[in-house]
């Protein structure tokens, strides 16, 4: 019994097989970008929201926390913070402020990053943005 | 040492070994902190310790891969590298660029360094992995294509085999894709979409790729059976990594708000992902048994069945576990994904650069294989590391199942920080595997400096002491 | 079993037809495939009235039109394999071209279909019926298209004279892989059109 195995139809299939699946991952990535208009709650994306994700990134928050369960996984997930916090974004805002400078001995603790308030009004409203993206009802609970 | 330049290679490794010491070390950093939450606050806050961690694996790794093919590519295509200057030059600009990308990180805020750098003109800081400053990740395209440049003229130049040119469609990759963290909408959903395309098309695509032209490299020298055999198969090794891998990045696609058929086709692909691990660790047993000769170098097949094995469990069955859509509901984002990033990343990846630092590094030195007495504390380390990283992984994985089932599973979900504290237990136990592996790290690099008695070079001498 | 007596290999049985590579490919396509009908069965248990209620949508003419085009086209192919083993490449060649010839017409009706589906606005986010619907059918349609181009490529090379009586593994790869590319629809068509 000699079965026939050569270098050449192993490379034709790797080649292929990749074409392939690159051209059928790019048709269902081009379907996703008509899809996720419907579920990406862009309406609420204003200058302030632009502002607010400049202000998440420029401070590495999620550096710590997660954002829709992606980030570090130190301190709480965001993406539904503003729910978890009574729908309040002065909550969030009034949370981020009060946080003390030298932490709290012996525990985690977020650090003061001195916002002003126009920049702690905007990462509220971007982190209720995100609170409405719609993510197929995840985190299975508002503890995130 | 077949051609005088592969000799640039040497630089790079000893600046990946050396950035993964930094790595480990903030490493064990962070473990504390995730049970003393005011270690070093505010001096390094567990963000910065966490950049730094994630940063310097990402950018030794790359020095790893860099080296990997200024070693393998002048003996594959039997050619002498293009311009050696240039990867000196290269060497330089990217320690230098990487050097200062990590101070600023802990010297000054990062919002203060994103100002410094001018983010503003082109802002794609403060994302997960892509935190570097837009300048430095300019600095790294420029890197990649001067490398690109250099082995992909080298490579044309002279004899093409499948290594060489998986490697090189490999590294292509890496950089193409890498464009991607310069796409970086307001828009949440899209900005996440296509962030994946740099990091779950790294290291579920195209670094498969190097790691397998790397592996097969090193399995072709160590084990002498036949390169045709070796090189089909790892072909159809690849070819089954990419035609599960790219549709799996649907596994990351669940709940970012992207369209819910991924939670199908992202199921069912990522189902497949351990199958070419799989297939790669029977066949790295398989060519070792068949060889054909017994090389000197013990430790550099040690790695590299490790690196087989290791893949498996922490890319295949770890991955496997949290991947199908209904279970992912529960752990996405949780310990359970921070376990599986450890072991995978190990696994696969730093064990493929520490096995072709071990082969390569004492023919760069002269030999064609560490002196024994070096091999066995080499393989003292091996032991160490791998052994501690099984036992991060299921600590981690204990913390992550608790979580998942205080905090999301129960009909009384409790608060992160509540359930983070009810966890400890095994942040502390992780931590002191922590510290074994710092030990095996140290081990490791203490086998570079044991001073050999005689030259060695026979391969019958050292089968007999080894 | 007299062919097999005649055949010049004859003393090399071979396990499976073709290169073993294919195989390799072809299994782990039969994999995807049965898995996703695992799922499609599952989900369909959960949610019989929806699956039901939008099946009855599905242009079931067309769908059995094409089980029969790739029938056909499977026994073209067997028909070139045939000649091929005979040594007979110019019939192989043109069994092939037949083969190609009745997979673009199944692409034809296959985008009449679609066309049909897409104006109506039905897409992959419609409901879990039409998720699976579209999901099935459009990756098996691009199955056909790969099918399409390896019997092209191996047709070309059959005019060329690259196979004979004694050499002709890359037919025997194509033809397998056409084979399973027929196999899946025959599953497919009545577990997603037909069976209520």
């Amino acid at each position: 019994m000699s079965e026939v195995f050569t270098k050449s139809m192993a490379r034709n299939i790797y080649y292929g097989g990749s074409v392939f699946f690159i051209l059928l991952f790019l048709a269902l990535t081009f379907d996703t970008s008509s899809e996720v208009p419907k579920r990406d709650n862009h309406e609420a994306i204003t200058e302030q929201v632009a502002l607010g994700k400049k202000v998440w990134e420029e401070n590495d928050c999620i550096g710590c926390h997660t954002l829709l369960g992606e980030g570090a996984y130190f301190a709480p997930e965001l993406g539904n913070v503003y729910k978890r916090f009574g729908n309040s974004t002065d909550a969030i805002v009034g949370f981020i402020k009060s946080r003390p400078v030298e932490g709290i001995p012996g525990r985690r603790s977020m650090p003061q990053f001195n916002l002003s308030d126009e920049e702690l009004q905007a990462v509220a409203e971007f982190l209720k943005y995100t609170s409405e993206i719609d993510t197929s009802n995840w985190p299975p609970n508002i503890q995130g | 040492m077949k051609y005088q330049s592969q000799a640039v290679a040497k630089p790079y490794f000893i600046a990946a070994i050396g950035l993964f010491v930094g790595q480990i070390l903030f490493g064990l950093v962070m473990g504390l902190q995730y049970v003393m939450g005011d270690f070093l606050f505010p001096e390094i806050p567990f963000n910065v310790a966490r950049m730094v961690h994630t940063n310097l694996l990402i950018v030794w790794l790359l020095f790893g891969f860099m080296g990997a093919a200024y070693f393998l590519v002048p003996e594959e295509t039997e050619h002498e590298l293009h311009s050696p200057l240039l990867a000196k030059v290269l060497f330089w600009v990217f320690l230098v660029a990487g050097a200062l990308t990590v101070l600023g990180y802990l010297l000054v805020p990062y919002a203060r360094l994103a100002e410094l750098t001018m983010n503003d003109l082109l802002p794609t800081m403060g994302r997960e992995f892509l935190e570097q400053p837009t300048i430095t990740k300019i600095g790294i395209v420029v890197v990649a294509l001067g490398f690109l440049y250099n082995i992909g003229v080298t490579i044309l130049a002279g004899r093409k085999t499948v290594v060489s040119m998986v490697l090189l469609t490999g590294l292509v990759g890496l950089a193409v894709m890498f464009l991607f963290s310069f796409y970086n909408p307001i828009n949440v959903v899209d900005d996440k979409f296509y962030w994946w395309w740099v990091v779950h098309l790294w290291v579920e695509g195209v670094w498969e790729l190097i790691l397998a032209s790397i592996l097969a490299f090193v399995l072709i020298k160590v084990t002498g059976v036949d390169r045709e055999v070796i090189e089909k198969w790892m072909y159809v090794i690849i070819a089954m990594a990419l035609i599960s891998g790219i549709i799996g990045t649907g596994h990351h696609y669940y709940w970012i708000g992207a369209p819910e058929y991924w939670q199908w086709w992202g199921s069912i692909f990522s189902a497949l992902e351990p199958i070419p691990f799989f297939m790669m660790t029977v066949f790295a047993f398989n060519m070792v048994n068949r060889r054909r000769r017994e090389h000197p170098n013990k430790a550099a097949v040690l790695w590299a069945l490790g690196t087989a094995v290791m893949a498996f469990l922490g890319a295949g069955v770890w991955g496997f576990l949290h991947t199908l859509a209904p279970v992912n509901y529960y752990t996405h984002g949780s310990q359970i994904t921070a376990a599986h990033g450890h072991m995978a990343f190990y696994g696969a990846y730093v064990m493929i650069v520490l096995t072709i630092i071990s082969y390569a590094m004492p023919i760069l030195r002269g030999q064609e294989a560490a002196d024994p007495r070096a091999q066995v504390l080499e393989m003292w380390s091996f032991w160490l590391m791998t052994v501690s990283m099984v036992f991060i992984t299921l600590f981690l994985t204990g913390a992550g199942v608790l979580q998942v089932w205080l905090q999301r599973f129960t009909d009384n979900p409790q608060p992160f920080m509540v359930v983070q504290e009810k966890i400890e237990v095994f942040y502390w136990l992780r931590e002191a595997a922590g510290l074994v592996f710092l030990l095996g790290l140290i081990l490791y690099v203490a086998a570079f400096f044991v001073k050999g008695g005689e030259r060695v070079m026979a391969s019958n001498a050292v089968a007999d002491t080894a | 079993m007299e062919q097999i007596a005649s055949h010049p290999a004859a003393g090399q049985k071979k396990a499976l037809p073709g290169d073993f590579a294919i195989w390799i490919f072809i299994y782990a396509e039969l994999l995807v495939f049965g898995i996703f009908f695992l799922a499609y069965a599952y989900t369909r248990a959960q949610h019989v009235e929806l699956f039901n209620t939008y099946q009855q949508h599905l242009n079931r003419e067309s769908g059995a039109i094409n089980t029969l085009v790739l029938i056909t086209s499977s026994y073209f192919v067997v028909m070139a394999v045939a000649a091929i083993r005979r040594g007979a490449a110019g019939h192989c060649t043109r069994w092939l071209i037949l083969a190609v010839l009745s997979g673009s017409v199944f692409v034809w009706i296959k985008l009449a279909e679609f066309a049909a589906k897409h104006a109506e606005g039905i897409t992959l986010s419609t409901n879990t019926f039409y998720m699976f619907y579209l999901s099935l059918t459009f990756f098996h349609f691009m199955h056909v298209l790969m099918g399409m181009v390896i019997l092209s490529v191996v047709a070309l090379k059959a005019y060329r004279g690259a196979y004979n009586a004694q050499e002709h593994t890359g037919v025997e790869t194509g033809a397998s892989y056409w084979h399973m590319v027929d196999l899946v629809w025959i599953i497919l068509f009545p577990l997603v059109y037909v069976l209520h």
